[in-house]
């Protein structure tokens, strides 16, 4: 589970600028001395955080599982 | 309130460097002149782009600009006129022979005025040579010096060519690195501390520790191919600090697939442990030392940035070093819960 959400990382922090190529002109990123350069590093930053949690989350629901079925 | 305090703390210095880090502006600079190529014994326009330099505000007599080509060689301009709020038209008369023996001389620009300070762009117009008379001329070269520049005033991170905001970056992708390094280092004490007393606590902590670690290598990575993308043009490239630190990322992910792969608790315990010794033996000199040993297109590289030089100044360590606190916290806050995790795992299986 661990490598497939680092898989989806990687796709996201790949894409992220081709997604924005697009929106506002061709140079969406270089704009504005490049400081959507820097709002992007925090969003995938972010979005590695939660992954970490999902992936926290997921383990921790297994053991209350586990406990419930026990009793 | 025991055994929380940090965890606030991380995010209260967070949150301090995402506000400050955002709100402290750039210093000005120039960004580009034009046209790059001129003719001695010509008068000629140089118009130069600059960023934050609020010129608007600035009176003309106040703004003051030089062609320098060393400490000695300096022509002052002949005339300053502001076209724009970051743009300006710079006249410059430029004489007949060049002060050295060349065929073509490369000069920097200077803008130098009160509150904006001076700034700079080096090795920016290039002068081609008219005349064969080296002794004529001369005066105009040497009559001017820069005399006092002035200083920026107000707080201000440093303005660097092709860096522009991202030097904020400093505060993130760089944080992410120092404290994945941070975090392995606590991990091999606990590895070291697991061999010596053979307590399973130990090495869950050791493993969350990498975990975590780990994640904070993949992101470096991850940031720093978005920020590569829009400075060099390529996800990546073949430098040498950016192969290093993926060498290392694939160390620690072998760390990872070598303790998924052995069953029996004990064994796995132990192999890791060392196995994590050396690792991070190895990725010392990986990050460390072999990218300053050699050129690399890395900001911070060459000579020794361990002393700052010109990517790092005070106002941006009073927010770097905070940076890496709060992401460290937080790395230890997240590798807490993996902690707790598998003690609570470990239990669960005991019964």
């Amino acid at each position: 589970m661990k490598y497939k959400l680092l898989l989806v990382l990687a796709i996201i922090s790949m894409s992220i600028n081709t997604a924005f190529a697009h929106g506002d002109g061709p140079d969406f990123f270089r704009s504005i001395g490049k400081i959507y350069v820097v709002v992007g590093v925090m969003v995938i930053t972010f979005i590695g955080i939660t992954c970490f949690l999902i992936y926290i989350d997921r383990k921790i629901k297994k053991i209350e599982n586990e406990i419930s079925s026990h009793n | 309130m025991k055994g929380i305090w940090w965890k606030g703390l991380g995010v209260l210095l967070m949150l301090y460097v995402i506000i400050v880090g955002f709100l402290m502006p750039l210093r000005p600079g120039i960004t580009t002149a034009f046209p790059q190529n001129i003719k001695s014994g010509e008068t000629s326009v140089i118009t130069a782009s600059t960023y934050n330099a609020r010129l608007e505000t600035l009176s003309a007599s106040d703004l003051r600009a030089w062609l320098v080509r060393d400490t000695t060689y300096i022509l002052q301009a002949q005339s300053v006129k502001i076209s724009g709020d970051q743009s300006v038209d710079v006249t410059f008369d430029v004489p007949e022979n060049l002060p050295v023996d060349e065929e073509v001389l490369d000069f920097s620009l200077v803008l130098d005025a009160p509150e904006m300070g001076s700034i700079v762009l080096p090795y920016s117009i290039f002068i081609a040579k008219k005349g064969s008379d080296l002794s004529s001329g001369m005066t105009a070269w040497t009559s001017d010096s820069l005399g006092k520049l002035n200083k920026h005033k107000g707080l201000a991170i440093p303005f660097r060519n092709l860096l522009f905001e991202t030097l904020r970056n400093t505060y993130f992708h760089v944080s992410l690195w120092f404290s994945m390094f941070i975090l392995f280092l606590i991990s091999v004490i606990y590895s070291i501390k697991f061999l010596r007393k053979r307590e399973p606590y130990f090495d869950n902590v050791a493993s969350s520790l990498v975990e975590v670690g780990t994640l904070f290598g993949i992101l470096g990575l991850a940031t720093g191919a978005l920020w590569a993308k829009n400075t060099w043009g390529t996800y990546w490239t073949t430098d040498v600090k950016l192969n290093m630190a993926a060498v290392s990322m694939m160390i620690y992910a072998a760390y990872l697939v070598l303790r998924s792969s052995i069953k029996d608790g004990d064994k796995k315990a132990i192999i890791s442990s060392s196995y994590n010794i050396f690792a991070f033996f190895i990725i010392v000199p990986l990050i460390f030392v072999i990218p300053r040993l050699t050129d690399s297109l890395h900001p911070g590289n060459g000579g020794n940035p361990g002393f700052g030089g010109e990517d790092m100044d005070n106002t941006m360590r009073m927010v770097f070093y905070p940076a890496i606190i709060a992401f460290t916290l937080i790395g230890l806050w997240m590798s807490n819960l993996m902690i707790r995790y598998k003690k609570l795992r470990n239990r669960i299986d005991e019964i």
